[in-house]
């Protein structure tokens, strides 16, 4: 059977002997070469611009500025980023153009024979800029007197975007709680250090269309912005996506996309047909994409002497940055995760974004689940912690279940099973973990002799995450199949399956694969795919919201079914079209939040056991036991990967990576100093833990996975943290000094 | 820029006064990051790896003479020299990764001038001495002596590291380093501490040389901590005593690695950790004139 089994993935040969191609690896020798010029500016305003002395520079061929794009406005999920920052533009945006709010905003894109003359170009540009007050942070855009970073909202304010969620009585939860645990959390910055930095080319394809190859998470999208800016009729607009080198929501906003397809359409009315490349350096890639977003969050959780909970009072603020990208979503799963996975009788929770100078926040791996399940679990512990009940139990007691009405007050999807998971990572942490097949690294050993400041902790989470887009979001999934054979033949010899999700390296396509080979009845190698081509495959929505196998699945069974209705018709070939609707969501009410948010989720439980250095402040995680139901492993080694991967960033995320911002620019644009971790960094044992416990409406019961590691590391670990040291952090990541200094601060241990 | 590659210490000084603009190199494991970021490329560049001195490591009978070319890898292989002196093969055997130190070289990690660099503690603890070559011909500086800065040293324009001299140990003496990264690899010291301990027959401290690195300008001894430990045995009192005065001899700054009050702290704690560490080796040394021919 392909589902369920664990086939050689389809792109290991070509990965492994290296003659995949990602975008760079697809820019011919004779390509011209494109350099984007950043502003270089947090916060100011463009008063002149001259390119002149950039466009006669030895081996420029042209420079592009604001004028050239025909509407000068993008964003995935709010048009308010202009393409280029200048002193002038065709005027078919009301979002003022001549302000840099951001440091990499685009201010040019030089196009030259080679790298040395567009380096040589960028720096020839003469920019003049009045300084702005740049706004660091959400403390300085929400003072009285900031000035607007987009005054053409209408709002008055920079706080652009607020949730609400009113449900109950409060004074009633209150006057209930026999315990009342109050903390204000900070959650950090990550970047999302994929190997393979942006990079992309352009050329007309030989039916005239703009075609894009580049990088991405959802070509349909990519194709809508770059019509939408160059105001062209998508079906006159191609992308492509090569070998993608990780994505983890970094590549779910536009980065050169749609620079590139300018470049390529003007220079072909210009009479220049070669393709246009631009690769990103490390560097331009850090400083030039956004990040996951930081915060604040304030939470108030009461419960009664038994642990139940009676109240949740909640209000957070992300730091959306300059631009949109997706904060207004991703604040959304925010919103619904900060009452935790629990029954909750009474909750008045609000979320705000906020529009500052600093880095864009936008989409991540659990996409403002992470953010809010940290809190909602550090808040369940305190509450443990107070009432002197186990964490396990104290879960127990409040976990959602089959029936269960959420937090905006509708029921939850039938196939609730967070309690199994809980019962089952607890199970699975009880017991000593599986010997080790060899000798564990020894990575502290540089410092020393530290026995008698060693201290063992351990610590325990949960959450859940939505699959697939939430709040009244038009869902959709499709996918082509078309079976060959003979007139005469009573089953197909081979298929076609055509499908635009995007493999960013998670096995997509593999697992596709393997979805439309079981749908068929053919085996694996008789189903060949054709993939993430705008000209040959319908819209898949995105890789992102855990939610491409489920969707892809649920298509391809759909497209399956039709191709066969037309074998048995005696169409040769017989082709079958699908597109899959999940059911409907709703968007959160604007004063109490009720909403119908979602249609399915996943759930995930980590049980973690760690030692800290008192000395230096050094935390080695030795064991994480990450739980997960994923309703059926279509590829168990994949989903193994999935979990394994998003335990390592995860890690990072809690413990090492400290992007560095002052004065709303980035500090820390390298490797070298924002430090992801290295092999022998991670937990020293992963216990990937699987459940498959049927979603009712996923394909052969398959729930998304791919976000849930993520979610519940951080409070994991600072309830282990916690353990061994009695101090809790609210704050991370948890590097060694910031470590060290709570320690001190709180005189212990 | 030019590439030139002597072949003996003499042509490599001809070479430099001919060349005043010449940037000397072992490794390139800083220059070639250096000129990638940007720095002016300088007139040429000096190879000594093919001077046979400096990519040496012998027993000379009172002393060690390591070439400052050769690659760390060749010294953390070296069982011998890693049975006498652990502290230091191990600070050779943390500089960048496994690859880098197929190229590294104590003579460039000392002469790049990095306040953070690895080998320098360790080299000052154990007393090594430099031998420089240069216009005036040769000279012999100790190894402390010898940066003056972030960036910085004592050498004359024309002036090179040939090799550096390492007596030989005294019975019941042990060295170590400890080094301090948030990381497990591949970083730079937030702090360093080399220590060495020779212990007399009653276990008390007879000399002690304890010295910090990443925490001021450039890597230095810390005398109180050495003063603290003569004469007295390892415990609580001098332990604490030399935690404190290794985070007094801290003149750090505040960067993206570290705040001052974190360097200070756990500078403390890493001398401690590493006199703690080097007195066991002392202990249990098995250096000295009874046994050179085994160990060596």
């Amino acid at each position: 059977m392909s589902v369920g089994g664990t086939p050689r993935r389809i792109d290991s040969e070509g990965k492994v002997t290296g003659v995949t191609e990602y975008p760079a690896d697809r820019i011919p020798p004779d390509a011209l070469v494109a350099k984007v010029v950043f502003t270089n500016q947090a916060h100011a305003r463009l008063t002149s611009l001259d390119v002149r002395a950039a466009e006669v520079t030895p081996g420029v061929v042209a420079v592009f500025t604001a004028p050239d794009v025909p509407v000068n406005v993008y964003g995935l999920t709010l048009p308010d980023q202009p393409v280029f920052v200048g002193t002038s533009h065709t005027g078919r945006t009301d979002v003022p153009c001549d302000v840099s709010r951001w440091e990499a905003d685009h201010l040019a894109l030089v196009v030259a024979e080679t790298a040395h003359a567009a380096d040589q170009a960028a720096a020839a540009i003469v920019a003049t800029w009045e300084p702005l007050p740049v706004l660091g942070d959400i403390d300085e855009a929400m003072a009285p007197g900031a000035p607007l970073l987009h005054p053409e909202n209408g709002l008055g304010h920079n706080v652009y975007t607020t949730y609400n969620i009113r449900k109950g009585d409060m004074a009633a939860g209150w006057a209930a709680a026999a315990a009342v645990v109050e903390a204000t959390y900070e959650v950090p910055y990550q970047e999302h250090a994929y190997l393979q930095p942006e990079a992309g080319m352009a050329y007309i394809d030989d039916h005239g269309r703009v075609t894009v190859e580049i990088a991405g998470q959802w070509t349909h999208e990519d194709r809508e912005q770059i019509a939408h800016a160059l105001d062209l009729p998508e079906d006159e607009i191609r992308v492509i996506y090569p070998a993608i080198g990780g994505a983890f929501g970094g590549r779910e906003d536009t980065s050169l996309q749609i620079v590139l397809a300018l470049a390529a359409w003007r220079l072909h009315q210009r009479g220049e047909h070669r393709p246009v490349g631009c690769v990103w350096s490390r560097e331009e890639s850090i400083v030039g994409h956004h990040k996951r977003h930081r915060g604040r969050i304030q939470a108030r959780w009461g419960a009664d002497a038994e642990g139940r909970i009676t109240a949740v009072e909640s209000e957070a603020w992300l730091d959306a940055g300059g631009y949109n990208y997706t904060s207004n979503k991703v604040l959304g799963n925010l919103h619904l995760g900060q009452g935790g996975p629990y029954e909750v009788p009474n909750a008045q929770v609000t979320s705000h974004a906020v529009y500052t100078n600093a880095v864009p926040g936008g989409a991540f791996r659990g996409f403002g689940g992470p953010q809010s399940a940290y809190v909602a679990e550090c808040q369940m512990n305190k509450l443990a912690e107070a009432l002197g009940l186990d964490p396990v139990e104290i879960r127990r007691r409040n976990v959602l279940r089959d029936g269960s009405i959420g937090i905006t007050q509708t029921p939850m999807p039938d196939g609730v099973t967070i309690a199994q998971v809980v019962e089952a990572c607890a199970a699975a942490a009880s017991t000593p973990p599986p010997a080790s097949p060899s000798e564990p690294f020894t990575p502290f050993a540089t410092l020393g002799p530290a026995a008698g400041d060693l201290r063992r902790g351990r610590g325990f989470a949960c959450a859940f995450k939505n699959v697939g887009f939430s709040f009244g979001f038009p869902e959709r999934c499709e996918a082509e199949i078309v079976l060959h054979g003979a007139v005469g033949d009573d089953a197909p010899h081979g298929a076609d399956l055509f499908h635009a999700g995007a493999d960013v390296g998670q096995g997509a396509h593999t697992v596709f694969t393997q979805m439309a080979a079981e749908a068929l009845g053919l085996p694996i190698e008789r189903v060949h795919g054709h993939f993430s081509d705008t000209a040959i495959t319908g819209d898949s929505g995105s890789a992102s919201a855990s939610r491409l196998t489920w969707m892809a699945g649920n298509a391809i069974l759909g497209a399956a079914e039709e191709a066969d209705k037309a074998w048995r018709n005696g169409d040769r070939p017989a082709v079958g079209k699908f597109r899959y609707v999940p059911p409907p969501t709703e968007a959160l009410d604007p004063e109490t939040g009720v909403c119908t948010p979602n249609f399915s989720y996943g759930y995930v439980a980590q049980a973690v056991e760690l030692t800290v250095d008192t000395g230096t402040g050094h935390i080695r995680v030795d064991r994480v036991v990450s739980t997960h139901d994923v309703g059926r492993a279509i590829n168990p080694d994949l989903v193994v990967a999935q979990i394994e991967g998003g335990v390592v960033q995860a890690h990072g995320y809690v413990l090492s990576e400290d992007l560095q911002v002052r004065d709303a620019r980035i500090q820390t644009p390298r490797l070298s100093t924002y430090l992801i971790p290295g092999i022998g960094d991670g937990p020293t044992v992963i216990e990937p833990l699987i459940l498959e416990l049927a979603d009712p409406i996923g394909p052969w019961g398959a729930r998304g996975m791919a976000e849930m590691p993520m979610m519940t590391y951080a409070p994991a670990v600072v309830a282990a943290l916690h353990d061994a040291t009695g101090v809790w952090f609210d704050a991370f990541p948890l590097t060694p000094s910031r470590v060290l200094a709570r320690l001190n601060e709180s005189g212990r241990p | 820029m030019k590439y030139l590659a002597p072949k003996t210490v003499e042509e490599a000084t001809t070479l430099l006064a001919e060349h005043p603009g010449a940037t000397v190199f072992a490794g390139a494991t800083d220059v070639i990051p250096q000129l990638k970021a940007g720095r002016p490329e300088p007139e040429a560049l000096v190879d000594l790896k093919k001077i046979s001195q400096a990519v040496s490591v012998s027993d000379e009978g009172g002393h060690w003479s390591i070439g400052a070319a050769t690659a760390t890898a060749k010294l953390t292989g070296n069982k011998a020299l890693a049975a006498e002196f652990p502290g230091l093969v191990e600070a050779a055997g943390l500089i960048g990764s496994d690859q880098v130190q197929s190229r590294a070289t104590l003579g460039g990690n000392l002469c790049n001038a990095s306040p953070a660099a690895d080998s320098v503690p360790a080299m000052i603890a154990n007393g090594m001495r430099a031998v420089i070559a240069g216009p005036g011909g040769t000279r012999t500086v100790a190894v402390e002596d010898i940066p003056t800065g972030p960036g910085s040293t004592q050498l004359q324009p024309g002036e090179f590291v040939v090799s550096f001299e390492l007596d030989h140990a005294p019975a019941r003496t042990g060295d170590a380093y400890l080094r301090l990264i948030p990381r497990t690899e591949m970083d730079i010291a937030v702090v360093g501490a080399g220590v060495r301990i020779t212990l007399d027959d009653a276990g008390n401290v007879a000399s002690a040389t304890v010295a910090i690195g990443a925490v001021a300008p450039t890597a230095r001894r810390v005398p109180a901590a050495e003063e603290a430990l003569v004469g007295n045995p390892i415990n609580d009192t001098t332990l604490a005593a030399v935690a404190e005065a290794a985070s007094a001899a801290c003149n750090p700054i505040d960067d993206k690695r570290g705040t001052i009050a974190y360097r200070r702290q756990v500078a403390g704690v890493l001398a401690r950790r590493a006199v703690v560490a080097a007195a066991e080796r002392a202990a249990a040394s098995t250096n000295g004139a009874s046994n050179n021919g085994e160990t060596r």
